[in-house]
Order: C-alpha cells, then sequence, then structure tokens
C-alpha cells in the first residue's frame, strides 16, 4: 500500500506544472490577441497620455513576468475577471463558470453513461464471436464512429431524430430531458467505439490465457466461464481509462454543446470567443483543462490501483 | 585499411538491413496485402487528385462575388451536383474546393509537428542525461494538455486565418510525434550498427540522422497518416465553431455550421461536406491502422 500511496503522491506532482503551463497559456492568450486591450475601456476620444495612464492604472506597462505574477495572485483568491459581452456585462467570470457547469457534467454524465452500457457488451460480443460478421459489423461501426467529427454526427442525429420525425427537441433545453438525450448520445456514440474496441482486444487477450482453459477443463459452463471469470479480468482495463475518456469528453462538449445550443461551458466559451470576451474564455479554458488533467490523474491511480505493477516503475 | 573496408561493407549490410529503402520495400510489399491500407490508400489518391485538379475541373466558381436569386437553395440536379447553398453557391465546386484548404491546412501542420517532434524526440533520446530531462519535462507537459483545447485557445487568441490554425494544431500535436522518437531512438542507439558508426568515427548528428531516424520510420509513417486524419478533425472543428477558416474561403466544418438552419429546407448544404469530410477522415484512419497492423504483426487486432 505504502508504493502506491508514493505513486499517487509523485503522480500529483506532476500535475502541478501541468496546471502552471494551463494558467501559463491563459494568461499568454490575453498577450497574443490582436489590438490594444485599454481601447475598449477608454472614451472614445481619449488622448494618448490618458491611454497611457489607462495602462499604467490595470498594470498593461508592466513587464510580462510581473503580469504573470499578478494574474497567478488574483487567480488563486479565485478572482478571474469580468465578462466584457453585451449580455452579461461585469459579471464576474467565475460567477458564470459556476452557472453553467453543471449543464456540462450533466451531458458529460450521460455521455458516458451511453458510452459505457453500449461500448462493453458490444466489445465481448465482438471478442466472443472474433472474425464472425458480427464481429466485422461492430468493428466497422467503431471505425466510423471514431472517425465520425462530434459535430457531424450531432447534424446527422439531428436530423434523424428531430427535423424530420420530430421524435426529440433539437436545440436548447425546452424539451426537459428530451433535450439532453441528443446532445449526450452525439457525445456518448463516438466514445463508444473507443470503449468497444477496448473492451474487445481486452476479451481476446483474457480469452487466450491458460486459466481460462483450465476452468474450461474443470467442466464450468461455458456461460460462467466468460461472464464470471473472463470478463471480470477484462474489464479492469477497460474501467481505468475513464478518466483519460474525460479529455475526450471535455474536446467534445465544447463542439456538441455548440451543435445543440446547450447551455454549459463548451457553449459559452464559443459565444464568448465570438463576442472576444477573453476574460471567459479564460475561465472556460482553465476550467476545462483542470477537468482533463484531473481526469489523467484519476486514470492513472485505478490504473496503479488495478496492475501494481506500475507503482514500482 | 583492410579493417576499415571491411567495416565500412557490414555497416552498409546492417544499414540496409533496417534502412530507408529496406523499410519503403516493405511497406509497398505488405500493403498491397492488406485491404485497410488499399481502401484507405485509394481514397487518399482520390481526394488528392480532386484537390490538386480543383482550378481546372469544370465546376462553377466556389466564391462568386455576386448573389444570383434563382440560384438560391436549389436541390441536386445535374447542373449542381450537390445542390446549391443560401448565397446560391454551387455546393459541389465548394467541397472540392474545400478539400484543398483542408488538406492543405492538415498535411502542413503534420509535417510541422513531425519535423520539430522528431528533432526533439531525437535529440532528447539520442544524447539522454540533462538533455533528455529537460526535453522530456517539456514534451510531456504538452502531451498531457488536452489537445483541442490548445489548438482552440491559440487559435481563438491569435485570431482566425488560415496560418494560425496551422500552427494552433502543430502547437498540440508535436508533442506526440516527439515521444514516439524517443522512445525509438532510446532503443535504436542501443543496436550494434550505431555502435560501429561511432567507432568509424562518424559524428553525433550523421549518426542520429542517416543511422536512427531511418530505424523510427515504419512507426512515425503510421503516426503521420493517423496524424493527418486528426488535424482534419481538429481544422474542421474549428472551422465549425468559427475559429477556422474564415469565409468565403470554402472549408467543409463552416460549410456543416452554416447548413444547420437549412437542414429541413436543403438538407444537402450540411450532408455533401460531411460525407466527404467522414470519407477523408476515414481514409486517413485506415491507411494509418493497416500500415500498424502490417508493419507490427504482434499488434494486429490487439490495440484499440
Amino acid at each position: 500500500m505504502a508504493d502506491l500511496v508514493s505513486y499517487i503522491i509523485r503522480k500529483m506532482m506532476l500535475a502541478v506544472p501541468v496546471i502552471i503551463l494551463a494558467t501559463f497559456i491563459v494568461f499568454l492568450m490575453l498577450y497574443l490577441t490582436p489590438g490594444d486591450p485599454v481601447i475598449a475601456i477608454a472614451p472614445p476620444h481619449a488622448s494618448a497620455a490618458d491611454l497611457d495612464a489607462l495602462r499604467d492604472k490595470y498594470g498593461f506597462n508592466d513587464p510580462l513576468p510581473v503580469q504573470y505574477g499578478s494574474f497567478l495572485w488574483r487567480l488563486l483568491h479565485g478572482d478571474l475577471g469580468q465578462s466584457v459581452s453585451v449580455g452579461t456585462l461585469h459579471v464576474s467570470v467565475g460567477d458564470l463558470l459556476v452557472q453553467k457547469l453543471p449543464r456540462t457534467l450533466e451531458l458529460m454524465a450521460i455521455g458516458l453513461t451511453i458510452s459505457y452500457t453500449m461500448g462493453i457488451p458490444l466489445g465481448v460480443y465482438a471478442a466472443l464471436r472474433q472474425n464472425s460478421w458480427g464481429d466485422r459489423g461492430v468493428m466497422v461501426f467503431t471505425l466510423v464512429a471514431y472517425a465520425m467529427p462530434s459535430f457531424w454526427l450531432g447534424i446527422l442525429l439531428m436530423m434523424a431524430l428531430s427535423v424530420y420525425t420530430h421524435i426529440l427537441p433539437a436545440e436548447g433545453t425546452v424539451g426537459g430531458f428530451g433535450s439532453i438525450i441528443l446532445p449526450a448520445l452525439t457525445l456518448g456514440l463516438g466514445n463508444a467505439a473507443l470503449t468497444t474496441r477496448m473492451m474487445r482486444s481486452s476479451m481476446l487477450e483474457v480469452k487466450r490465457q491458460d486459466f481460462i482453459t483450465q476452468l474450461r477443463s474443470r467442466g464450468l459452463p461455458e456461460r460462467e466461464v466468460i461472464f464470471k471469470h473472463a470478463l471480470r479480468n477484462a474489464i479492469l482495463p477497460v474501467i481505468t481509462v475513464i478518466g483519460l475518456d474525460i479529455g475526450w469528453f471535455v474536446g467534445g462538449a465544447v463542439v456538441v454543446e455548440t451543435v445543440f445550443s446547450w447551455p454549459g461551458l463548451g457553449m459559452l466559451m464559443t459565444t464568448s470567443i465570438q463576442n472576444h470576451d477573453f476574460p471567459v474564455v479564460q475561465g472556460c479554458i482553465l476550467v476545462l483543462a483542470i477537468f482533463v488533467i484531473l481526469g489523467n490523474l484519476v486514470a492513472d491511480m485505478l490504473y496503479a490501483y488495478a496492475d501494481p505493477r506500475v507503482r514500482l516503475g | 585499411m583492410m579493417l576499415r573496408k571491411g567495416l565500412n561493407d557490414r555497416l552498409l549490410a546492417w544499414k540496409m538491413a533496417g534502412g530507408v529503402k529496406q523499410t519503403i520495400v516493405e511497406i509497398i510489399d505488405n500493403g498491397r496485402r492488406n485491404s485497410m491500407v488499399v481502401v484507405g490508400f485509394t481514397i487518399i489518391v482520390i481526394m488528392v487528385a480532386l484537390a490538386l485538379l480543383a482550378p481546372w475541373l469544370p465546376m462553377a466558381d466556389p466564391t462568386p462575388r455576386t448573389i444570383v436569386q434563382d440560384d438560391v437553395l436549389l436541390s441536386p440536379s445535374p447542373s449542381h451536383w450537390f445542390g446549391t447553398d443560401e448565397l446560391g453557391r454551387d455546393v459541389f465546386s465548394r467541397v472540392i474546393w474545400g478539400t484543398r484548404v483542408s488538406l492543405t491546412v492538415a498535411t502542413t501542420a503534420v509535417v510541422l509537428s513531425l519535423m520539430v517532434g522528431v528533432i526533439l524526440g531525437l535529440t532528447a533520446g539520442y544524447f539522454g542525461g540533462a538533455v533528455d530531462y529537460i526535453i522530456s519535462g517539456t514534451i510531456d507537459l504538452f502531451w498531457t494538455f488536452p489537445a483541442f483545447l490548445l489548438a482552440l485557445a491559440f487559435a481563438a487568441a491569435l485570431g482566425p486565418s488560415l496560418m494560425n490554425v496551422i500552427l494552433a494544431i502543430s502547437i498540440s500535436y508535436w508533442a506526440g510525434f516527439a515521444r514516439l522518437m524517443r522512445g525509438q531512438a532510446l532503443t535504436v542507439r542501443e543496436r550494434q550498427f550505431v555502435e560501429a558508426s561511432r567507432a568509424l568515427g562518424a559524428k553525433n548528428s550523421r549518426i542520429m540522422f542517416t543511422h536512427v531516424l531511418p530505424n523510427c520510420l515504419a512507426p512515425l509513417i503510421v503516426w503521420a497518416s493517423i496524424g493527418v486524419a486528426d488535424a482534419i478533425t481538429i481544422e474542421s472543428s474549428l472551422s465549425f465553431l468559427g475559429v477556422g477558416t474564415q469565409p468565403p474561403t470554402p472549408s467543409w466544418g463552416y460549410m456543416l455550421y452554416r447548413g444547420i438552419p437549412y437542414l429541413e429546407e436543403a438538407p444537402w448544404m450540411a450532408t455533401f461536406p460531411g460525407m466527404v469530410l467522414l470519407i477523408t477522415i476515414l481514409g486517413f484512419n485506415l491507411l494509418g491502422d493497416g500500415l500498424r497492423d502490417v508493419l507490427d504483426p504482434r499488434m494486429k487486432g490487439l490495440r484499440p
């Protein structure tokens, strides 16, 4: 157990520089953006001296490291600045994020559920019937679903289930629970392809191991051999990557929320990019990046827990 | 003198045993027999040919300056194979010209990240020690950071333009190549032919680029192929979100975005660019997956 704890601590230490990189990238964004930030807040006929005074006031004249330092200092106090969009002028970015975050989490949770409830049975099925037509069909599905950009899959689902058949609402949240199905399905299907492939290969590997042959030779029914013994071993590596899926879902959520006008962080981010509302964009990227980093950390921990060899490496 | 000549001959034999020529011969020979490689390669050849020939194909202007009211939202017909969009532009012509944009951005981005990744990964893996420590630290940082978010952040900050999209994708993608290259260099540098050429007095740079690099060619080709597919996905996603290729330049992602309000009225506006986009990504993925199976049979059907 001690080695597991030290392994986790080591991994957590590694996450710190990545989070610092995230803050630096987010800080740099404002720097790279063309245009002078004070022009936007200065009165229309401000003289050059006035502009310079404003720059001094907001610290734009300080050297880069000083500005980054004060940015980090404010960040540590939970201050992400204020929105500059017309609709949400002067609203604190932190409040906006807190308000939108549950929507994105909701979407990811349902998407993740869809991905696993689809991917695991499909993968097991394909592995048990390796090289059959059923297996080939599953593999073609994974190939296409994996290659499909999420926005295109979203549009296709929208056409099939909403525009032509009117089964589900196409956009927004007015349809209650029905509204979340399409975006969650879009997110889940792409990831299901990955889960299916992993489950299939993991099952194939376990299936040909000696202990399975041994169980069969003892006369255990095939059903018991597969579902009680093989599956339990094969599912482990698939579950441990659940943390890595978060990265996939974060990227997907930004696009999918935009397709379906789902009012979460991703949608907030794209509208803010269009409005040049950079404080909000910064906040969104930071929150989403931290999510992915934590997801990676969870994956590492689960992996080390499941496979003791990893901790020693 | 005799000894040196003998060594040279053996070196040549070793190099041939794992060198560029042999890798390429191996790829073509085994690739022909893998259906994934054949299908993927065929798709890519067709798409590249369409992209190259676009200016000479008998098609309507993809970006006309005037809107002809009679041409708006026409359904597919012999004169407009894929129909027309809300500004009366021929969707077929825009899809073909979009191929050009997509492939240019994706391949340039992959070549850029390949170059940066190979140089950094090779240096880290070959020299080891403190150099490796610093470079691998940087690689790990960028590897852990979510690629799409990084690309989105840079594209949003730099402002939308073709060059910035390429830069954004490269910044988020080079770490994958560097990681791969470092791992390969670590194993190849221990092989005998590297030791032999060092004994002959070859310079580090010569060993790195003429001996170590060619031996890492196979996995690099696999990764580059899958990388182009990823880059096309990122480019189209950025364009879909409005921070990628800017109108009126035809881009698949933006065409799909414009198609959403017209899904009921004119579904061809989104459907055709979407199909071509999917087929292209599928082509590069198939080629990459197939080559991986061919070049590394141990992994066949096992890796997700």
